[in-house]
């Protein structure tokens, strides 16, 4: 393990709002916040927009460090690096308040830093996290819970904060999966590193990988960093899944996340995670899976490791307010523990 | 003409047929910018646009409102924003689908780089 190195893991937080005037079927909403406000946010939060699309549903950002979507009623911001998250949830508070729309819910949630003590304030520990955003959300949400999720390996714990007003339940019948790899296999990370200077490199590196094969359906919207790293973000109707590598030995880290419909059928999100997967060939992988109304999502998440050889080495279930239940699965190859 | 070196905004599908016309038969490189007033990824890339439309007066830039001009959003089946669609002469030769700065510029250089006739 190297002493210090880009942080992979990516702090994430989901905001929701409910429209002023209770108007189910908020059109644009939070979609009509004008770039140059988000790009003060982003500032804030040390990032910056490197590539864009946007369709019928939903805005999605490629960051500097990571992703932002915007949909009408809800936000997703995912950073990584030493970028100050938790500072973005003030100034789109009051963005939002300007456009009639209101705070209902919030999620925040991170695995282990590789180099916690490289990270900033609001971000030293989990503690002064919780604080911080505790300090800046809305009496409103007075429903909150905070939880370490465990494992076998106490610097490999999912960490969760969710608050909500106790109405304005989402009335999603998705569930998020998000996956944390580590310890990349070395000829698929060096596949990430930029080796020409021509425009289409992000797109070879997407092809190369694999990645535009994990979701054929998906626009992909992808960007590669100098001299290493990818991103991406896919956008499937109302729907996206973004990629996140850093392929540098020593503290290799991938993130893959995706949404899923209770709706769908039960073998896609096993498909999907084992291409994933595929993809980077890690040696430890942990998968968080929340949902509001399907529980055993994470059975099938067990089963899409079970090709890799990945054995699950622990696993947690916990519920949260205004999110539903929260899974979090560590699997790792056999000659590791 | 007094606007060359800008981007031009079709706001009728009259002013839009008239451009991409006046277009095929100067045999200029267009590149239509399919936006949203309302779409953030199309104004994270507009300066972009109007930085090159400054230093390529050689191409037609031309920008296409989706609501404004819903009949022509729908002829060309644009799905995601922005999408910038490469014509010449009348034919869609290149599409740049996001707001991916260097490979729009990329494509613009290599389209209007000469070809070489032995």
């Amino acid at each position: 393990m190297a002493a210090s190195g880009f942080e992979g893991f990516e702090k994430r937080l989901e905001l929701h709002f409910y429209s002023d005037d209770n108007d189910p079927t908020v059109t644009m909403g939070l979609r009509l916040i004008d770039f140059d406000s988000l790009k003060k946010v982003l500032r804030v939060v040390q990032c910056a927009v490197v590539s864009a699309v946007g369709n019928h549903f939903f805005d999605a950002y490629v960051l500097s460090e990571s992703s932002l979507f915007v949909y009408p009623t809800k936000i997703i911001i995912k950073t990584c690096g030493t970028t100050q998250l938790l500072k973005s949830i003030r100034p789109l508070i009051h963005l939002a308040n300007e456009l009639g729309l209101t705070l209902c819910g919030c999620r925040y949630t991170r695995g282990n830093f590789i180099f916690p003590k490289s990270q900033p304030f609001p971000h030293v520990n989990f503690r002064q996290e919780v604080v911080y955003i505790e300090e800046n959300l809305p009496e409103a949400l007075c429903f909150r819970k905070a939880s370490v999720m465990p494992s076998k390996n106490p610097s490999n714990s999912w960490h969760v904060f969710c608050a909500g007003d106790g109405d304005h339940l989402s009335a999603e019948n998705t569930f998020t999966v998000e996956v944390c790899m580590t310890e990349l296999d070395r000829v698929m990370a060096r596949k990430f590193f930029k080796t020409s200077h021509d425009s289409s490199v992000s797109k070879h590196m997407t092809e190369l990988a694999g990645i535009d094969n994990i979701n054929p359906r998906a626009l992909i919207c992808d960007f590669e960093f100098d001299p290493c790293g990818y991103s991406m973000n896919g956008v499937d109707g109302d729907r996206y899944s973004t990629i996140h590598v850093t392929p540098e030995d020593g503290f290799s880290y991938a993130s893959f996340e995706c949404v899923g419909s209770v709706y769908d059928d039960q073998d896609d999100i096993v498909d999907t995670l084992k291409k994933a997967v595929q993809v980077f060939k890690p040696a430890t992988v942990s998968i968080s899976t929340t949902s509001l109304h399907r529980r055993e999502v994470w059975t099938r998440v067990s089963r899409a490791m079970e090709p890799f050889g990945l054995k699950c080495r622990s696993f947690a279930m916990d519920e949260f307010p205004a999110t539903g239940t929260v899974v979090f699965q560590t699997f790792t190859s056999p000659c590791r523990k | 003409m007094a606007e060359e070196g800008q981007v031009i905004a079709c706001h009728t599908v009259e002013s839009w047929e008239q451009q991409l016309a006046s277009a095929n038969t100067s045999q200029k490189l267009v590149v239509v910018d399919f936006t949203a007033s309302w779409c953030g990824p199309c104004r994270f890339i507009a300066p972009v646009l109007t930085d090159l439309a400054k230093k390529l007066p050689q191409v037609l830039f031309l920008k296409v409102d989706v609501d404004e001009l819903k009949s022509v959003a729908q002829d060309w089946a644009i799905e995601c924003m922005p999408t910038f669609i490469f014509l010449k002469e009348g034919r869609i030769i290149d599409k740049v689908v996001g707001a991916r700065k260097d490979e729009l510029q990329c494509k613009i250089e290599n389209h209007l780089a000469p070809v070489q006739n032995a």
